[in-house]
Protein backbone atom coordinates (compact mmCIF):
# COMPACT_ATOMS: atom_id res chain seq x y z
CA UNK A 1 0.00 0.00 0.00
CA UNK A 2 1.47 3.31 -1.00
CA UNK A 3 0.91 6.68 0.59
CA UNK A 4 -0.73 9.41 -1.38
CA UNK A 5 -0.40 13.03 -0.31
CA UNK A 6 -3.66 14.88 0.09
CA UNK A 7 -4.68 18.18 1.59
CA UNK A 8 -7.91 16.63 2.82
CA UNK A 9 -8.56 17.28 6.51
CA UNK A 10 -10.44 14.81 8.68
CA UNK A 11 -11.38 11.17 8.47
CA UNK A 12 -11.51 9.98 4.89
CA UNK A 13 -13.56 6.83 5.71
CA UNK A 14 -16.10 9.07 7.46
CA UNK A 15 -16.22 11.37 4.45
CA UNK A 16 -16.82 8.37 2.18
CA UNK A 17 -19.60 7.06 4.41
CA UNK A 18 -21.25 10.48 4.73
CA UNK A 19 -21.10 11.09 0.96
CA UNK A 20 -22.64 7.72 0.15
CA UNK A 21 -25.41 8.17 2.75
CA UNK A 22 -26.08 11.58 1.27
CA UNK A 23 -26.99 9.94 -2.02
CA UNK A 24 -28.39 6.62 -0.76
CA UNK A 25 -30.12 7.52 2.48
CA UNK A 26 -30.78 3.95 3.66
CA UNK A 27 -27.26 2.78 2.90
CA UNK A 28 -25.21 0.71 5.29
CA UNK A 29 -21.61 1.56 4.50
CA UNK A 30 -18.46 -0.27 5.54
CA UNK A 31 -15.16 1.35 4.71
CA UNK A 32 -11.71 0.02 5.43
CA UNK A 33 -8.25 0.88 4.23
CA UNK A 34 -6.04 3.93 4.28
CA UNK A 35 -3.19 5.65 2.48
CA UNK A 36 -5.52 6.61 -0.34
CA UNK A 37 -6.72 3.02 -0.93
CA UNK A 38 -10.12 1.98 0.35
CA UNK A 39 -12.36 -1.05 0.36
CA UNK A 40 -16.03 -0.16 0.39
CA UNK A 41 -19.14 -2.28 0.92
CA UNK A 42 -22.56 -0.68 0.53
CA UNK A 43 -25.94 -2.24 1.26
CA UNK A 44 -28.95 -0.30 0.00
CA UNK A 45 -32.47 -0.91 -1.26
CA UNK A 46 -31.66 1.58 -4.02
CA UNK A 47 -29.82 -1.27 -5.77
CA UNK A 48 -33.05 -3.30 -6.14
CA UNK A 49 -33.67 -4.11 -9.78
CA UNK A 50 -30.34 -2.63 -10.82
CA UNK A 51 -27.31 -4.40 -12.26
CA UNK A 52 -23.89 -4.35 -10.71
CA UNK A 53 -22.64 -1.75 -13.16
CA UNK A 54 -25.45 0.67 -12.37
CA UNK A 55 -25.24 0.02 -8.61
CA UNK A 56 -21.51 0.69 -8.54
CA UNK A 57 -22.00 3.80 -10.65
CA UNK A 58 -24.41 5.17 -8.03
CA UNK A 59 -21.76 4.75 -5.35
CA UNK A 60 -18.97 6.15 -7.47
CA UNK A 61 -20.99 9.21 -8.39
CA UNK A 62 -21.67 9.84 -4.67
CA UNK A 63 -17.95 9.89 -3.91
CA UNK A 64 -16.73 11.37 -7.20
CA UNK A 65 -15.69 14.61 -5.48
CA UNK A 66 -13.39 12.60 -3.19
CA UNK A 67 -11.73 10.90 -6.16
CA UNK A 68 -11.18 13.88 -8.45
CA UNK A 69 -7.81 15.43 -9.10
CA UNK A 70 -4.21 14.58 -8.27
CA UNK A 71 -4.40 15.28 -4.55
CA UNK A 72 -7.68 13.39 -4.15
CA UNK A 73 -8.21 11.84 -0.70
CA UNK A 74 -9.40 8.65 -2.35
CA UNK A 75 -6.71 7.54 -4.75
CA UNK A 76 -8.12 4.09 -5.44
CA UNK A 77 -11.09 1.99 -4.46
CA UNK A 78 -9.47 -1.42 -4.06
CA UNK A 79 -12.78 -3.17 -3.91
CA UNK A 80 -16.37 -1.98 -4.09
CA UNK A 81 -19.21 -4.33 -3.17
CA UNK A 82 -22.82 -3.36 -3.61
CA UNK A 83 -25.51 -5.47 -1.97
CA UNK A 84 -29.25 -5.40 -1.66
CA UNK A 85 -30.74 -5.71 1.83
CA UNK A 86 -31.53 -9.33 2.62
CA UNK A 87 -29.16 -10.64 -0.03
CA UNK A 88 -26.12 -12.57 1.04
CA UNK B 1 -12.21 17.58 -25.25
CA UNK B 2 -14.46 16.25 -27.96
CA UNK B 3 -11.53 14.87 -30.00
CA UNK B 4 -10.59 12.50 -27.15
CA UNK B 5 -14.21 11.35 -27.03
CA UNK B 6 -14.26 10.62 -30.74
CA UNK B 7 -10.90 8.81 -30.49
CA UNK B 8 -12.33 6.64 -27.70
CA UNK B 9 -15.58 6.03 -29.56
CA UNK B 10 -13.61 4.91 -32.59
CA UNK B 11 -11.37 2.67 -30.47
CA UNK B 12 -14.20 0.87 -28.71
CA UNK B 13 -16.23 0.32 -31.86
CA UNK B 14 -13.37 -0.77 -34.12
CA UNK B 15 -12.46 -3.83 -32.03
CA UNK B 16 -14.65 -6.39 -30.28
CA UNK B 17 -12.77 -6.35 -26.97
CA UNK B 18 -10.91 -3.26 -25.78
CA UNK B 19 -9.32 -2.93 -22.34
CA UNK B 20 -8.28 0.48 -21.05
CA UNK B 21 -5.58 -0.31 -18.54
CA UNK B 22 -2.39 0.79 -16.84
CA UNK B 23 0.49 -0.80 -18.73
CA UNK B 24 0.18 -3.40 -21.44
CA UNK B 25 -1.13 -6.94 -21.73
CA UNK B 26 2.39 -8.27 -21.21
CA UNK B 27 3.45 -5.68 -18.64
CA UNK B 28 0.48 -4.56 -16.58
CA UNK B 29 1.58 -1.74 -14.27
CA UNK B 30 -1.24 -2.00 -11.77
CA UNK B 31 -2.66 -4.93 -9.85
CA UNK B 32 -6.25 -4.35 -10.96
CA UNK B 33 -5.27 -4.15 -14.62
CA UNK B 34 -3.20 -7.32 -14.18
CA UNK B 35 -6.18 -9.19 -12.72
CA UNK B 36 -8.40 -8.28 -15.66
CA UNK B 37 -5.66 -9.20 -18.15
CA UNK B 38 -5.31 -12.58 -16.48
CA UNK B 39 -9.06 -13.20 -16.77
CA UNK B 40 -9.23 -12.08 -20.41
CA UNK B 41 -6.22 -14.27 -21.28
CA UNK B 42 -8.21 -17.26 -20.06
CA UNK B 43 -11.18 -16.47 -22.26
CA UNK B 44 -10.09 -14.83 -25.50
CA UNK B 45 -7.05 -15.30 -27.73
CA UNK B 46 -6.59 -11.63 -28.53
CA UNK B 47 -7.90 -8.26 -27.51
CA UNK B 48 -6.93 -4.64 -27.77
CA UNK B 49 -5.36 -2.82 -24.85
CA UNK B 50 -4.96 0.93 -24.40
CA UNK B 51 -2.30 2.07 -21.95
CA UNK B 52 -3.76 5.12 -20.23
CA UNK B 53 -0.43 5.82 -18.50
CA UNK B 54 1.10 6.81 -21.82
CA UNK B 55 -1.63 9.38 -22.52
CA UNK B 56 -2.92 11.67 -19.74
CA UNK B 57 -5.73 12.96 -21.97
CA UNK B 58 -6.90 9.40 -22.54
CA UNK B 59 -6.62 8.63 -18.83
CA UNK B 60 -9.05 11.39 -17.90
CA UNK B 61 -11.02 11.08 -21.15
CA UNK B 62 -11.98 7.45 -20.63
CA UNK B 63 -13.19 8.15 -17.08
CA UNK B 64 -15.48 10.88 -18.40
CA UNK B 65 -16.51 8.87 -21.47
CA UNK B 66 -17.58 5.84 -19.41
CA UNK B 67 -18.73 7.88 -16.40
CA UNK B 68 -16.53 5.53 -14.39
CA UNK B 69 -13.80 6.82 -12.07
CA UNK B 70 -11.32 3.96 -12.10
CA UNK B 71 -8.99 2.07 -14.46
CA UNK B 72 -9.13 -0.66 -15.83
CA UNK B 73 -12.25 -0.41 -17.94
CA UNK B 74 -13.45 -3.11 -20.29
CA UNK B 75 -15.44 -2.53 -23.46
CA UNK B 76 -17.03 -5.34 -25.48
CA UNK B 77 -18.81 -4.66 -28.76
CA UNK B 78 -18.56 -0.94 -28.07
CA UNK B 79 -20.31 -1.21 -24.70
CA UNK B 80 -18.81 -0.49 -21.30
CA UNK B 81 -18.83 -3.71 -19.28
CA UNK B 82 -17.20 -2.60 -16.03
CA UNK B 83 -14.09 -2.33 -13.93
CA UNK B 84 -12.02 -4.88 -12.07
CA UNK B 85 -14.60 -5.92 -9.43
CA UNK B 86 -17.36 -6.34 -11.97
CA UNK B 87 -15.13 -8.28 -14.38
CA UNK B 88 -14.06 -10.64 -11.60
CA UNK B 89 -17.62 -11.29 -10.52
CA UNK B 90 -18.83 -11.73 -14.13
CA UNK B 91 -15.97 -14.16 -14.77
CA UNK B 92 -16.89 -16.23 -11.72
CA UNK B 93 -20.59 -16.46 -12.62
CA UNK B 94 -20.02 -17.09 -16.32
CA UNK B 95 -21.56 -13.82 -17.55
CA UNK B 96 -18.25 -12.60 -18.91
CA UNK B 97 -17.79 -15.63 -21.18
CA UNK B 98 -21.33 -15.00 -22.43
CA UNK B 99 -20.66 -11.31 -23.04
CA UNK B 100 -17.48 -12.20 -24.92
CA UNK B 101 -19.35 -14.85 -26.91
CA UNK B 102 -16.90 -17.66 -26.17
CA UNK B 103 -17.86 -21.29 -26.52
CA UNK B 104 -18.78 -23.61 -23.71
CA UNK B 105 -20.66 -23.63 -20.46
CA UNK B 106 -19.73 -21.11 -17.77
CA UNK B 107 -17.07 -22.17 -15.28
CA UNK B 108 -18.53 -23.36 -12.02
CA UNK B 109 -18.93 -20.49 -9.58
CA UNK B 110 -16.31 -20.45 -6.86
CA UNK B 111 -17.31 -22.78 -4.06
CA UNK B 112 -20.17 -24.34 -6.02
CA UNK B 113 -20.05 -27.88 -7.30
CA UNK B 114 -18.04 -28.20 -10.51
CA UNK B 115 -20.00 -28.72 -13.70
CA UNK B 116 -20.12 -32.12 -15.37
CA UNK B 117 -16.63 -33.01 -16.59
CA UNK B 118 -16.26 -33.03 -20.37
CA UNK B 119 -16.19 -36.27 -22.33
CA UNK B 120 -12.71 -36.90 -23.68
CA UNK B 121 -11.90 -39.83 -25.96
CA UNK B 122 -8.39 -41.17 -25.51
CA UNK B 123 -7.60 -44.07 -27.83
CA UNK B 124 -5.95 -47.18 -26.37
CA UNK B 125 -2.87 -46.54 -28.49
CA UNK B 126 -2.62 -42.94 -27.27
CA UNK B 127 -3.15 -44.06 -23.66
CA UNK B 128 -0.27 -46.53 -24.03
CA UNK B 129 2.05 -43.83 -25.39
CA UNK B 130 0.99 -41.48 -22.60
CA UNK B 131 1.57 -44.14 -19.96
CA UNK B 132 5.15 -44.57 -21.21
CA UNK B 133 5.77 -40.86 -20.63
CA UNK B 134 4.56 -40.89 -17.03
CA UNK B 135 7.47 -40.35 -14.61
CA UNK B 136 5.85 -40.42 -11.19
CA UNK B 137 2.99 -42.79 -10.37
CA UNK B 138 1.18 -40.01 -8.49
CA UNK B 139 1.10 -37.75 -11.56
CA UNK B 140 -1.96 -37.47 -13.77
CA UNK B 141 -2.21 -36.43 -17.37
CA UNK B 142 -2.85 -32.71 -17.56
CA UNK B 143 -4.60 -31.16 -20.53
CA UNK B 144 -4.30 -27.44 -21.20
CA UNK B 145 -6.28 -25.81 -23.99
CA UNK B 146 -5.48 -22.14 -24.45
CA UNK B 147 -8.03 -19.53 -25.48
CA UNK B 148 -6.65 -19.79 -29.03
CA UNK B 149 -7.15 -23.58 -28.87
CA UNK B 150 -3.53 -24.63 -28.62
CA UNK B 151 -3.44 -28.02 -26.91
CA UNK B 152 -0.84 -29.21 -24.43
CA UNK B 153 -0.55 -32.58 -22.70
CA UNK B 154 1.88 -33.37 -19.91
CA UNK B 155 2.05 -35.14 -16.58
CA UNK B 156 1.91 -33.32 -13.29
CA UNK B 157 0.25 -33.37 -9.89
CA UNK B 158 -3.17 -32.17 -8.78
CA UNK B 159 -3.97 -28.44 -8.73
CA UNK B 160 -6.78 -26.79 -6.77
CA UNK B 161 -9.91 -26.35 -8.88
CA UNK B 162 -9.00 -29.15 -11.30
CA UNK B 163 -11.72 -30.83 -13.27
CA UNK B 164 -10.98 -34.55 -13.24
CA UNK B 165 -11.86 -36.73 -16.22
CA UNK B 166 -11.65 -40.50 -16.26
CA UNK B 167 -10.29 -41.31 -19.73
CA UNK B 168 -10.17 -45.08 -19.49
CA UNK B 169 -6.85 -46.23 -18.06
CA UNK B 170 -5.62 -42.70 -17.44
CA UNK B 171 -6.97 -39.98 -15.18
CA UNK B 172 -6.88 -36.57 -16.82
CA UNK B 173 -6.86 -33.24 -15.02
CA UNK B 174 -7.60 -29.83 -16.40
CA UNK B 175 -8.36 -26.32 -15.19
CA UNK B 176 -12.01 -25.21 -15.52
CA UNK B 177 -11.32 -23.02 -18.58
CA UNK B 178 -9.73 -25.97 -20.37
CA UNK B 179 -12.66 -28.17 -19.35
CA UNK B 180 -15.05 -25.76 -21.10
CA UNK B 181 -13.02 -26.18 -24.30
CA UNK B 182 -12.51 -29.95 -24.04
CA UNK B 183 -15.97 -31.42 -24.61
CA UNK B 184 -15.83 -34.06 -27.34
CA UNK B 185 -12.04 -33.92 -27.59
CA UNK B 186 -10.43 -36.91 -29.31
CA UNK B 187 -6.82 -37.85 -28.68
CA UNK B 188 -5.23 -40.47 -30.88
CA UNK B 189 -1.71 -41.56 -31.73
CA UNK B 190 -0.50 -41.87 -35.31
CA UNK B 191 2.52 -43.94 -36.31
CA UNK B 192 3.41 -41.40 -38.99
CA UNK B 193 1.91 -38.22 -40.39
CA UNK B 194 0.41 -38.18 -43.91
CA UNK B 195 3.31 -35.99 -45.12
CA UNK B 196 5.75 -38.79 -44.21
CA UNK B 197 6.88 -37.22 -40.94
CA UNK B 198 7.35 -38.99 -37.63
CA UNK B 199 4.36 -40.14 -35.61
CA UNK B 200 2.74 -38.29 -32.78
CA UNK B 201 -0.43 -37.47 -30.94
CA UNK B 202 -3.34 -36.31 -32.99
CA UNK B 203 -5.86 -34.08 -31.23
CA UNK B 204 -9.25 -33.31 -32.71
CA UNK B 205 -11.28 -30.68 -30.93
CA UNK B 206 -14.80 -30.14 -32.26
CA UNK B 207 -15.04 -26.85 -30.32
CA UNK B 208 -11.94 -25.35 -31.95
CA UNK B 209 -12.78 -22.67 -34.50
CA UNK B 210 -11.96 -23.73 -38.06
CA UNK B 211 -8.37 -22.90 -38.75
CA UNK B 212 -7.39 -20.90 -41.75
CA UNK B 213 -5.70 -23.40 -44.05
CA UNK B 214 -1.93 -23.10 -44.06
CA UNK B 215 0.76 -24.14 -46.50
CA UNK B 216 1.92 -27.62 -45.56
CA UNK B 217 5.43 -28.97 -46.04
CA UNK B 218 6.34 -32.00 -48.08
CA UNK B 219 9.82 -33.52 -48.30
CA UNK B 220 11.31 -34.65 -51.65
CA UNK B 221 11.09 -38.29 -50.50
CA UNK B 222 7.42 -37.93 -49.54
CA UNK B 223 6.65 -36.29 -52.89
CA UNK B 224 8.45 -39.09 -54.75
CA UNK B 225 6.43 -41.65 -52.80
CA UNK B 226 3.18 -39.81 -53.50
CA UNK B 227 3.94 -39.62 -57.23
CA UNK B 228 4.97 -43.29 -57.33
CA UNK B 229 1.84 -44.23 -55.44
CA UNK B 230 -0.28 -42.55 -58.10
CA UNK B 231 -1.70 -39.97 -55.67
CA UNK B 232 -3.76 -37.29 -57.42
CA UNK B 233 -1.71 -34.13 -57.16
CA UNK B 234 -0.28 -31.39 -59.32
CA UNK B 235 3.27 -30.08 -59.00
CA UNK B 236 3.78 -26.48 -60.09
CA UNK B 237 7.32 -25.28 -60.78
CA UNK B 238 7.53 -21.53 -60.22
CA UNK B 239 11.10 -21.11 -61.47
CA UNK B 240 12.14 -19.33 -64.67
CA UNK B 241 12.42 -21.10 -68.04
CA UNK B 242 16.21 -20.68 -67.87
CA UNK B 243 16.37 -22.53 -64.56
CA UNK B 244 14.05 -25.25 -65.82
CA UNK B 245 16.37 -25.75 -68.78
CA UNK B 246 19.16 -26.62 -66.33
CA UNK B 247 17.18 -28.98 -64.12
CA UNK B 248 13.56 -30.01 -63.95
CA UNK B 249 11.11 -32.53 -62.61
CA UNK B 250 9.37 -34.58 -65.27
CA UNK B 251 6.03 -34.40 -63.41
CA UNK B 252 6.10 -30.65 -62.78
CA UNK B 253 3.98 -28.11 -64.61
CA UNK B 254 5.82 -24.89 -65.50
CA UNK B 255 4.09 -21.89 -63.93
CA UNK B 256 3.81 -19.95 -67.19
CA UNK B 257 0.55 -18.72 -68.76
CA UNK B 258 -0.51 -22.29 -69.43
CA UNK B 259 0.44 -23.28 -65.88
CA UNK B 260 -1.59 -20.36 -64.50
CA UNK B 261 -4.62 -21.60 -66.49
CA UNK B 262 -4.16 -25.15 -65.18
CA UNK B 263 -3.93 -23.84 -61.62
CA UNK B 264 -7.03 -21.66 -62.02
CA UNK B 265 -8.95 -24.63 -63.41
CA UNK B 266 -8.01 -26.91 -60.49
CA UNK B 267 -10.68 -27.76 -57.91
CA UNK B 268 -10.24 -25.73 -54.72
CA UNK B 269 -9.49 -28.86 -52.70
CA UNK B 270 -7.05 -30.37 -55.20
CA UNK B 271 -3.63 -31.25 -53.77
CA UNK B 272 -1.21 -28.69 -55.13
CA UNK B 273 2.55 -28.89 -54.58
CA UNK B 274 4.67 -25.85 -55.34
CA UNK B 275 8.40 -26.10 -56.00
CA UNK B 276 11.32 -23.88 -56.93
CA UNK B 277 15.10 -23.94 -56.45
CA UNK B 278 15.32 -23.96 -52.64
CA UNK B 279 11.70 -23.73 -51.50
CA UNK B 280 11.46 -19.97 -50.87
CA UNK B 281 9.78 -18.67 -54.03
CA UNK B 282 7.48 -21.68 -54.06
CA UNK B 283 6.31 -20.88 -50.52
CA UNK B 284 5.33 -17.39 -51.65
CA UNK B 285 3.44 -18.90 -54.59
CA UNK B 286 1.79 -21.46 -52.30
CA UNK B 287 0.61 -18.72 -49.96
CA UNK B 288 -0.79 -16.83 -52.93
CA UNK B 289 -2.69 -20.01 -53.91
CA UNK B 290 -4.20 -20.15 -50.41
CA UNK B 291 -5.40 -16.59 -50.81
CA UNK B 292 -7.06 -17.62 -54.07
CA UNK B 293 -9.08 -20.14 -52.07
CA UNK B 294 -7.10 -23.35 -52.58
CA UNK B 295 -7.08 -25.36 -49.38
CA UNK B 296 -4.76 -28.32 -49.98
CA UNK B 297 -1.52 -26.49 -50.68
CA UNK B 298 1.97 -27.91 -50.15
CA UNK B 299 5.49 -26.58 -50.48
CA UNK B 300 8.34 -28.82 -51.61
CA UNK B 301 10.84 -28.04 -48.87
CA UNK B 302 14.36 -27.48 -50.17
CA UNK B 303 13.15 -27.30 -53.77
CA UNK B 304 14.74 -29.08 -56.68
CA UNK B 305 18.10 -28.77 -54.96
CA UNK B 306 16.94 -31.05 -52.13
CA UNK B 307 15.23 -33.29 -54.69
CA UNK B 308 18.60 -33.76 -56.39
CA UNK B 309 20.46 -34.52 -53.18
CA UNK B 310 17.77 -36.70 -51.57
CA UNK B 311 15.85 -38.42 -54.37
CA UNK B 312 17.42 -38.21 -57.80
CA UNK B 313 21.10 -37.36 -58.15
CA UNK B 314 20.76 -37.32 -61.94
CA UNK B 315 18.97 -33.96 -61.65
CA UNK B 316 21.74 -31.36 -61.98
CA UNK B 317 22.31 -28.94 -59.10
CA UNK B 318 23.00 -25.32 -59.84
Amino acid sequence: MSDHPTSFQGSIPDAITTSIRGALTDAQVEVSGGGGHYTIAVTSAAFEGKGMLESQRMVYSAIAHLMAGDGAPVHAVDSLKTRKPGAR
Amino acid sequence: MPNVDSTIRELVTSKKVVLFMKGSRHFPQCGFSAQVVEILNKLVPSYETVNVLSDPEMREGIKRFSDWPTIPQLYVDGKFVGGCDIIKEMFANGELAETLGVAGAPPAAAGAAAGAPPTVHLSARAAKEMEAAREAPTDDLRLVISASFEHELFFDGAQPGDVVVDAGSITMRMDPETARRASGLRIDYLESTPGGGPGGFKIDNPLAPPRAPAVRSITPKALRAALDGGEALSVFDVRTDAERAIAHLAEAIAMNDEGQRRLAASPKDAKLVFMCHHGMRSRVAAEAALRQGFTNVWNLEGGIDAWSSEVDASVPRY
